[in-house]
């Protein structure tokens, strides 16, 4: 367990106070410069893996100039996400969209950005396509339960193996053509068991379907679940990608492989500053008021399970019982509780580190509190080619 | 080197470099560019489809048009809807017989940024004194019609999007009730190789209402895949029985300069390759 506060001295926090003083708080500082760091470390840890990045992990702007850059595609899910992709000039060609339940309308708006990839786990999902039969190509997601983990993703979504070579069926009998397969081992995974599982079960699969009726399969999809370091260490990526690879060796050499990560890239390239709104002594403890809480930025507190660890600036030796809250009406708004560190003073900052997943995301405006302004630093170029200085 | 590739099929698609963008709009939940390719000139793709290009746009707008007015003989007033590129109004007012052209497109800007950015496609031609601009949604527009038009020219974007509305059998109906006795109606229907289907639908959606139902065709090189369908419907049977020789006076007496139809490209425009025949027979 990692200690939920670090405590730094006064004058670590003089970046934090500038980019306050300028951009005001709350805030969420995206490091471009780290986004580049994880692409670089997930793909020298699967090389040959095409990445598409999970735009729901932070959907913003900066984010995808700067994956675009480096190559990456996307991972899309709703007609929102595209149209952000689409003002950002995200490229058609490397999107995929992989919501398996979809309206028409938003097959429709995916087609019309040029997104010609989709998933699907079942029939009726499979009978929308069929208008579009000649302009797409389709991925089946297949669900390997994982118990082990906190966020299981093959519950909702995913048919079970064995019905996949019908689901390839009824499709050719529509005139659908069927690519690959797709699969979420998890979200967060302690290890790659599970996606070591999964690609054993669909080189399994992909051989069956050939070996049935001569259908060549040549995408795989391995979905996301690459773990990041919140409040417990986990396993490093190159260790965590190591029985992926070996697992990988053994489907065909023609099948392309694809992941969609997004908490894996995103998570450390964010961190959050809130201020103390105000203070108050209640019982044994001192309550701190922060301008950020769990409707805010953190609301991966609530919906993604996850606790992060903060940061505060003190020269001070004295500690005390403490309590960090949001600035909501709602008593659930608690960032921390039973901590002990020094005093803090009406408009001192609290940092919060491995904010970029899940976060913004999922914040609220509840209390008509306003959403914390994302600003992006060591951003190459902008769209107006403009570079941002610190 | 900038590229675009075209997305309008999955497992297959089209790729031009991008010398120059000359324009490009990312708003209203659409993406039009207009760019400069060093082998197609200015080339217009919508939604990652391409529309048409300066260099065979000719192949495209001289076939719906020259086709069934050569066939007609006699007409005096054309309707084309969509066509935002006015390359159709082009064509049509190369025909001094004609004397009155409505012209409906759903989106202004489209024709005020063809004007500017694509010249060459109008030519001029939206000055013509017999041309009416009516911004509407062609579907509409034939739905609240009381007038008569001798040729209907559908130029519509492809049956996703804003054009799905012009390959139904209400628009279809409507048309019918739009033309005179002796008139047609033309359509752009999609590469047939490639979208076997919208031939045998618009077939299908179009048999009620008129008694004569085919389809011609013309390979448009950006139009990838083979050879592009264009549907034929009229209830004058006698328009597809002219003889090459009736068609090739007409045509001299037009005193038209094309560069793609002559009369022996009418004839023969209209023998289809057996899979259309064979699909449209199954159906």
């Amino acid at each position: 367990m990692i200690n939920r506060i670090t405590i730094e001295s006064k004058e670590k926090a003089e970046f934090y106070q500038q980019m306050v003083k300028v951009h005001g708080s709350p805030l969420l500082i995206l490091d471009c410069d780290q986004l580049v760091k994880q692409v670089n470390a997930l793909s020298s840890a699967l090389p040959g893996v095409s990445l598409f990045y999970a735009i729901k992990s932070l959907p913003d702007a900066s984010a995808i100039q700067t994956l675009d850059k480096l190559g990456v595609g996307f991972d899309i899910a709703s007609s929102g996400e595209i149209e952000l992709l689409r003002s950002q000039g995200g490229r058609a060609r490397q999107t995929i969209h992989t919501h398996p339940i979809k309206r028409d309308e938003d097959i429709r708006d995916a087609l019309r950005f040029g997104c010609t990839t989709f998933v699907i786990d079942n029939v009726w999902e499979l009978e929308k396509f069929v208008e579009y039969r000649h302009r797409v190509g389709l991925l089946v997601r297949v669900s390997f339960p994982n118990p082990d983990i906190a966020i299981d993703l093959s519950r909702k979504f995913g048919c079970k193996p064995d019905e996949v070579s019908l689901l390839i069926k009824k499709a050719e009998s529509l005139g659908l053509h069927v690519k690959g397969l797709s699969f979420h081992a998890g979200s967060q995974c302690a290890d790659s068991g599970n996606h070591v599982y999964a690609i054993e079960q669909c080189t399994k699969i992909i051989d069956e379907v050939y070996q049935s009726s001569g259908k060549l399969l040549s995408v795989l999809d391995i979905g996301g679940g690459f773990p990041v370091e919140y409040m417990q260490s986990v396993m490093d990526i190159e260790s965590f990608c190591k029985p992926v690879r070996k697992a990988l060796e053994a489907l065909p050499e023609h099948i392309q492989i694809i992941a969609e990560p997004g908490r894996f890239l995103s998570a450390s390239a964010m961190v959050s500053v809130s201020r103390v709104m105000g203070k108050a002594r209640r019982g044994e403890a001192t309550w701190y008021y922060l301008d950020d809480g769990v409707y805010g930025s953190f609301s991966g507190q609530i919906f993604d399970h996850v606790q992060y660890p903060l940061t505060i600036f003190s020269d001070s030796k004295q500690t005390e019982n403490a309590v960090l809250a949001g600035p909501t009406c709602d008593s659930i708004d608690v960032i921390a509780e039973n901590i002990n560190m020094p005093p803090l003073a009406i408009g001192d900052i609290v940092v919060g580190k491995q904010m970029g997943a899940y976060t913004s995301a999922s914040s609220t405006q509840f209390n008509l509190f306003d959403k914390a302004k994302i600003v992006a630093i060591n951003q190459v170029v902008t769209q107006d080619n403009k570079v941002i200085q610190i | 080197m900038n590229t675009y590739t075209e997305t309008l099929y999955d497992s297959y698609g089209q790729e031009f470099a991008v010398d120059k963008v000359y324009f490009e709009n990312k708003t209203d939940h659409q993406h039009l560019i207009i760019f400069e390719n060093a082998k197609f000139g200015r080339v217009m793709a919508l939604d990652g489809i391409i529309q048409t290009t300066e260099a065979d746009e000719f192949i495209y707008h001289e076939m719906l048009t020259h086709v069934p007015l050569m066939a007609h003989g006699n007409v005096k007033r054309v309707l084309i809807v969509g066509g935002g590129d006015g390359g159709m109004l082009r064509e049509v007012s190369k025909h001094s017989s004609v004397e009155h052209i409505t012209q409906v497109e759903i989106d202004l800007q489209v024709v005020d940024m063809c004007k500017e950015f694509l010249p060459s496609h109008s030519a001029g031609a939206y000055d013509d004194p017999r041309v009416n601009i009516v911004i509407d949604d062609g579907a509409n527009f034939v739905r609240e019609c009381a007038d008569k038009f001798d040729v209907i020219i559908s130029d519509s974007t492809d049956p996703i999007g804003p054009g799905d509305v012009l390959f139904t059998s209400d628009f279809y109906e409507n048309c019918k009730n739009c033309l005179t006795d002796e008139g047609v109606l033309v359509t752009q229907n999609g590469v047939a190789f490639m979208q076997l289907d919208e031939v045998t639908t618009t077939a299908k959606r179009l048999q009620p209402y008129f008694s004569d139902q085919t389809f011609y065709t013309a390979a448009v090189p950006t139009y990838i895949g083979g050879v592009m369908s264009f549907a034929w419907a009229s209830n004058n049977k006698n328009l597809r029985s002219v003889s090459v020789e009736t068609i090739q006076k007409r045509f001299d007496e037009a005193k038209i300069n094309c560069r793609y139809y002559n009369p022996a490209i009418h004839m023969a425009s209209f023998a289809l390759p057996q899979y259309i025949i064979s699909a449209l027979e199954a159906d």
